[in-house]
């Protein structure tokens, strides 16, 4: 793999080639300040009126410099918050201090995802929620990953502090494969894993500029798998953002000492921009976070069925077969009866009281909580750093790299704790006003990152093989009845002598034979080895200038997924990993139909994945502009997805007699079931006995109509509301089923005991969703700023039988206020929001159920110290304390209190 | 309750807020606009308070998130009833009492958190087995007591005789009289086995008529007993070998083992205390016709005249030891034709403890002759109930003394003594050898 990227940075070099010559003649600098405060503003464009590139930013000291050929030339200063200014430069002797206003910035932001064009986000056609660098600077959320939380319709799953997984529309999950994250231009999904691991990798929190989300289908633009929704993060750059800057994060958790002893919060993150000359800039960036992570604590019984079941009566103490949630170990489950059966043909003279007790006589091997076994400290280290260079005026180079690693736990078909991951990220790009082309490659290593539940059950066999650990059961439990003892006494008793060298969780042979499980990889040990890696070109280009009827678009890329996890999670093989090949190309055609009112925009996008045939994916969009501040706009979406790399691929024992495989023929050829067809476990339980024949796998697709209106009045009051309408057709999903040495049917007594399968299916049936959503923000005088918004996700026609995973809330709504600026000065600021959700049931591979609804208040209060550049922030995340959980299985969030210090992030 | 009011203080604020500015409408235009922007000041304030007051306090007016939920005990029903322990009160049960209070067992029969399956001598049944009151409990030790008792119980399970109806073979189930306690290793742990079954005329513990069954307790069942069933104390070999009438019988079967070395001996699985075998053991006038026939009609066959071979004959038969004399084989044929033996897979086991009322009347039953001859027919059975006990039990060999006659055409062996009860099996003592062919 390194060599690969070798000759990728040799390739991207010889594209860099391209050198021109310029000759610099007039040196501009100046000064821009606050008209009010009279406090230098850095970060603001100061650009050669008709030019796109020729100009640069200010300074953290508000000053600015660059060389233009010749005077006179007329200076646009603009800066997010502030009006626009322009101003005639004649000669150089003149002085150029300027100051620019505060004003709202109401509908007045640019965006640029919603159409790969910058736009008014008033004039988007299609839904979009922005947020920039100063909202992210007071928001109440502790890091900037949450922030987007509050936006409309967005649910986000925690599967621990740092793993939280963003999704709109629908289909939430622990990591999401119908939800692109697009992270400084990159796709920041783990590629064996086929979705974004959070916030492991990506940008430090000193470096995002702004984030902008999609929700819905988009496809069209930004390729297979935004399904649901896109989150598009973009970074600083260095030309504009210049100068060192830092912030210390402390906190407490765990304050009422519920699941953890109070224990600290650390997020340190420092940035350091800088412009070398005109044509020079980098960056460098590095953040940690450190602290103990969220529990997941749901000890309820958990009846299991394959990747189904539902929470039931018992405990450890009252159920024999007990299976916590957020246990683990005890999934290992024997039917006590055949062992005894085994006793009873060696001691005969036990054979006739075994024959008298019950057939079926559930054992479950003694678990560890989630507590016991999951490292509980969340660590994040980020190191971040780019090189910008003007190969002209209007070609910029940046060479980025972005490395995360850490300890962290997500969710899947079982908890997994992530060790040790390294995922790295490598980009060449160059960039013009109409162009771009950019490579770049994903690395992970997913370290010592293990299946807590194959750990656990494995741990259990280490220091007690089921062999022997049964038969001592059986032995200790018949003999206790034989002394009188009844049912549960017999079976605590037999547990109490099955367990009696069971060792303690935290103790020193604990800790030494767990380590050895996780170190061998699965089926062998808990490990989970993933190397695999991503690689993407991409290119765009505009082609205005050279046809002008219409503003058409046209971008193309190829994207190669290489597979590694020498045999342990994929069917590949050491040294010989699977490569996925998809290539795409788009095109995008924007027409004003009548100016300043109507303006049509049709976007077509053609995918091809080696392994399936060819997509076409369109969109449509219209948008209405009565006037200026009043926006309607109509889009049909269309999106789809391949089957992820492990629904392709995917050759994972996950338990006794359980294996998850993709819907690669090859993967049913291995295991003789495409010449022995397995029975679906639904029809063996409901008696109509089915068999599954083979089916390739198809792409899924969403078709989705979207109507949404945007307004402002008075620039004080903008709101935004939507309605959307999408349907599924193949949704891929997965069903268990059973295979027989003979192709007969299976017996339903014997269901347990058959090789079962997990395996994926297209939905036959076409799924429907649709929904709404409405948002306020009303600044109000001393800007004072209230917003709320509240939305809705609803499914229909799920057939009886199957699962959709929609696990979504029907309706949820967020209330905030807040302050930018009051007081003295404008210097102190504070965010108020509440967040409601309504409960729902949650369905997922590992854990289905009722999730209550719950709410949470997140607040802050900031005070500015100008003179010391520096900002200080108290914040509270969940203030009330008030835990709740937003996936089955997941932990149980509680309150996150911190203070921060900021310099040089004003 | 406190929010409710905050709220509330605000809202007064505002409603007077708008009545000042109705009531002043008087004053100087400049005094007006300037109050009134204190005012729609004080209202804008007022209704950032309102709003910042309720957006802390919606949340807890809402309602608090809900708690993770505990696991939920699986709780079963407490049992209905009354317990065996209180079931003893009955005047019926005066001895029984008396001999669990002795035997320290009180409260195990109180327990309500165990199952026992109980099989009861009342009274009645007391005095059948010789002891006529409480007071001949005397001649007990308490441990003995217990003991005893102990073998009248089957615990973890609460047996009805539904459970208990196989007739042949019987129920071979554990009681709570331990033998070897357990341990973490095989054997586990070994209780004196009792054996509850069903006869022609009813349900019996052993060879003892169970006179009521099924009277269901809170912590079990009790069947009533007509008798105490007294715990064997020796091993099967070690029984036969004290038993003056089976002289002859030992003796075979130490002819029959000669040749053979431990543990694979005939004696050893008689002495083994976890075997489980039934044996019809001819007496010795049995055994001594078919020794004195044997040498008999060799001393013949080698041309001895018959007067001296007859006193010969006799002379040698009236020593058991004289069964060197008969070829190994031939003696082990017989002696494991007496042993009763089952089916298990594709060989035949000694494996059954048969008492008296459990022989299944006018049927074959399999020998251990089997395990070498499959095909081999058994023996023929024969049993009589009168009222609930065995009068009269019979057996028939396939083969004739003198040889030659048709199969199954001698009379049969009628039991002289049934229900030798022993730790690892039965015998009953039989007048006449059963000839395999």
């Amino acid at each position: 793999m390194r060599k690969n990227f070798f000759m990728f940075l040799l390739f991207m070099s010889a594209v860099f080639a391209v050198t021109s010559s310029r000759a610099q003649t007039v040196k501009i600098t100046g000064t821009v300040i606050n008209k009010e405060t009279k406090e230098p503003i850095p970060s603001v464009s100061v650009l050669v009126k008709g030019s796109a590139s020729t100009g640069g930013y200010t300074n953290n000291d508000g000053k600015y410099q660059f060389s233009v050929k010749k005077l006179p030339v007329t200076l646009v200063f603009s800066s997010i918050g502030y009006q626009s200014y322009e101003l005639e430069y004649r000669d150089i002797t003149q002085k150029l201090e300027v100051a620019l206003s505060p004003s709202s910035t109401m509908g007045e932001e640019v965006v640029v995802s919603a159409s790969r064009v910058p736009e008014k986000i008033m004039a988007s056609p299609v839904s979009i929620d922005r947020i920039n660098v100063n909202s992210i600077k007071t928001a109440p959320a502790a890091s900037y990953y949450d922030v987007v939380t509050n936006f409309k319709g967005v649910d986000v799953i925690s599967s621990s502090l740092t793993f939280k997984t963003p999704t709109t529309r629908g289909f939430g999950g622990s990591g999401s494969t119908r939800f692109n994250q697009i992270m400084d231009g990159m796709d920041n999904q783990a590629p064996g894993l086929n979705f974004s691991v959070g916030s492991v990798i990506g940008l430090t929190e000193l470096d995002v500029e702004s984030m902008e989300l999609l929700p819905g289908a988009s496809s069209a633009l930004y390729g297979p798998g935004g399904m649901q929704g896109t989150l598009i993060v973009n970074g600083k750059n260095p030309f504009k953002y210049q100068g060192l800057s830092f912030q210390v994060k402390t906190g407490i958790m765990h304050t009422d000492g519920r699941s953890r002893v109070p224990s600290p919060y650390h997020d340190w993150s420092l940035r350091w921009g800088h412009v070398v000359n005109d044509r020079l800039a980098f960056k460098l960036g590095a953040q940690l976070i450190q602290a103990k992570d969220w529990l997941a604590d749901d000890y309820r019984n958990y009846k299991r069925l394959g990747t189904s079941g539902n929470i039931i009566d018992g405990t450890r103490a009252t159920d024999p077969n007990y299976d916590g949630v957020n246990v683990y170990g005890d999934e290992t489950s024997v039917n006590l009866r055949s062992v005894l059966n085994i006793i009873a043909g060696a001691a005969p003279f036990w054979a006739d009281y075994v024959k008298t007790l019950p057939s079926s006589i559930m054992v479950s091997r003694t678990g560890y909580t989630e507590k016991e076994v999951a490292n509980p400290n969340t660590l994040n280290f980020k190191l971040s750093g780019a090189i910008h260079y003007k190969l002209t005026d209007k070609v910029e180079a940046i060479l980025a790299a972005h490395s995360g690693s850490g300890n962290t736990v997500y969710t899947g078909s079982q908890r997994y704790s992530l060790r040790n991951l390294v995922m790295s990220q490598y980009k060449l790009e160059l960039r013009s006003d109409k162009w771009f082309l950019k490579g770049y490659t994903t690395q992970e290593n997913s370290g010592s990152s293990h299946n807590l539940t194959i750990a656990s059950q494995l741990f259990n066999e280490a220091w007690s093989p089921s062999s022997t650990w049964y038969q001592n059961y059986a032995i200790t439990y018949l003999n206790a009845k034989m002394n009188g003892k009844n049912e549960a006494d017999a079976h605590t008793y037999a547990r109490s002598i099955a367990d009696a060298t069971r060792p303690v969780a935290g103790s020193a042979t604990f800790k030494n034979l767990f380590n050895q499980v996780i170190q061998k990889p699965i089926p062998q040990g808990g490990k989970f080895l993933d190397k695999s890696d991503l690689w993407m070109v991409e290119g765009q280009y505009n082609l205005k200038g050279i046809i002008n009827f219409a503003d058409i678009l046209i971008g193309g890329n190829w994207k190669q997924y290489v597979l590694n996890s020498e045999g342990t999670l994929f069917a590949d093989k050491k040294g010989a990993p699977i490569k996925i090949n998809e290539t795409g190309a788009y095109v995008q055609v924007a027409k004003q139909i009548i100016e300043n009112l109507l303006k049509v925009t049709f976007s077509g996008r053609f995918d091809k994945n080696q392994n399936f045939k060819a997509r076409f994916t369109p969109r449509v969009t219209a948008l209405l502009s009565p006037n200026k501040d009043n926006n309607i706009r109509f889009s049909y979406q269309t999106a789809y997805r391949f089957p992820s790399t492990q629904q392709q691929w995917i050759d994972l024992n996950v338990g006794i007699n359980q294996q998850l495989i993709g819907g690669n023929k090859a993967l049913w050829d291995k295991y003789n079931l495409t010449s022995n067809n397995p029975y679906t476990k639904e029809s063996i339980l409901n008696g109509t006995n089915i068999r599954l024949p083979y089916t390739e796998a198809k792409p899924e697709s969403v078709k989705s109509y979207e109507l949404g209106y945007k307004g402002l009045l008075r620039k004080k009051l903008l709101f935004d509301m939507y309605g959307y309408y999408g349907q599924y057709t193949d949704f891929l999903s997965r069903i268990d089923v059973l295979q027989t040495t003979d192709g007969s049917v299976p017996a339903l007594a014997n269901i347990t005991t058959y090789p079962a399968y997990s395996v994926i299916v297209n939905l036959p049936q076409k799924l429907k969703t649709y929904g709404w959503g409405l948002s306020l923000d009303w600044m109000m005088r001393r800007n004072f700023v209230i917003n709320g918004n509240i939305s809705s996700d609803q499914i229909s026609d799920v057939p009886v039988g199957y699962r959709s995973f929609f696990s979504t809330p029907k309706l949820r709504t967020v209330l905030g206020i807040g302050n930018t600026g009051f007081g003295k000065d404008k210097l102190l600021g504070f965010n108020l929001s509440w967040r409601w959700q309504d409960g729902f049931f949650y369905e997922n591979d590992f854990i289905q159920g009722d999730l209550p609804a719950y709410n949470t208040v997140d607040a802050s209060f900031s005070i500015k110290r100008p003179k010391i550049k520096s900002i200080f922030k108290f914040g509270a995340n969940n203030a009330l304390n008030q835990y709740y959980r937003t996936a089955m299985g997941n932990p149980s969030i509680g309150g996150l209190y911190y203070v921060s210090f900021g310099y040089n992030v004003l | 309750m406190t929010f409710f009011k905050m709220i509330n203080t605000d809202l007064i604020l505002m409603l007077n807020t708008k009545s000042i500015i109705v009531k002043h409408g008087i004053e100087a235009d400049h005094l007006k606009q300037k109050k009134i922007k204190q005012m729609k000041r004080t209202y804008l304030y007022n209704g950032l308070r309102l709003f910042i007051l309720m957006c802390t306090a919606l949340p807890l007016i809402l309602s608090c998130n809900k708690e993770l939920p505990d696991a939920t005990s699986i709780t079963t029903a407490p049992p209905t009833g009354i317990s065996i322990g209180s079931m003893l009160n009955d005047a019926s049960y005066s001895i029984l009492k008396a001999a669990v209070t002795k035997a320290g067992l009180t409260s195990l029969f109180a327990d309500s958190t165990a199952v026992l399956t109980f099989f009861a001598p009342d009274d009645a049944a007391f005095i059948a087995s010789g002891i006529p009151s409480a007071a001949a409990l005397a001649a007990f030790r308490a441990g003995q007591l217990d003991t005893i008792l102990r073998y009248h119980m089957i615990g973890g399970q609460a047996f009805t005789t539904s459970v208990l109806s196989s007739t042949f073979p019987n129920n071979y189930l554990q009681s709570n009289f331990v033998l070897a306690p357990p341990s973490t290793t095989l054997p586990p742990g070994l209780r004196m086995p009792v054996f509850p079954g069903k006869g022609t005329p009813g349900w019996y513990l052993n060879n003892i008529p169970i006179k009521q069954g099924d009277v269901i307790a809170s912590n079990g069942v009790i069947h009533k007993v007509a008798a105490l069933v007294m715990p064997p104390s020796l091993p099967l070999w070690n029984a036969m070998s004290a038993d003056t009438a089976l002289t002859y019988f030992i003796a075979a079967i130490n002819r029959a083992d000669s040749g053979t070395a431990a543990p694979s001996r005939l004696q050893d699985a008689f002495a083994n205390s976890a075997a489980n075998i039934t044996l019809l053991a001819p007496n010795n006038a049995a055994l001594k016709n078919v020794l004195f026939g044997s040498i008999y009609s060799s001393l013949l066959a080698s041309g001895m005249p018959q007067a001296t071979a007859f006193s010969t004959a006799t002379t040698l038969a009236a020593s058991p030891a004289n069964f060197s004399r008969l070829p190994v084989a031939s003696v082990k044929g017989i002696v494991v034709y007496h042993m009763i033996a089952t089916a298990s897979g594709t060989t035949y086991l000694p494996n059954v403890r048969i008492f008296s009322p459990n022989f299944p009347s006018n049927s074959y039953l399999k020998t251990m002759v089997n395990s070498s001859l499959a095909v081999h027919p058994g023996i023929i059975v024969q049993s009589t109930f009168t009222g609930p006990f065995i009068t009269s039990l019979k057996f028939t060999g396939y083969g004739t003394f003198p040889g030659g006659g048709t199969p199954f055409s001698d009379p049969p062996a009628n039991t002289v003594a049934m229900d030798k009860h022993c730790i690892n099996g039965i015998y009953h003592v039989i007048d006449r050898v059963l000839l395999p062919q």
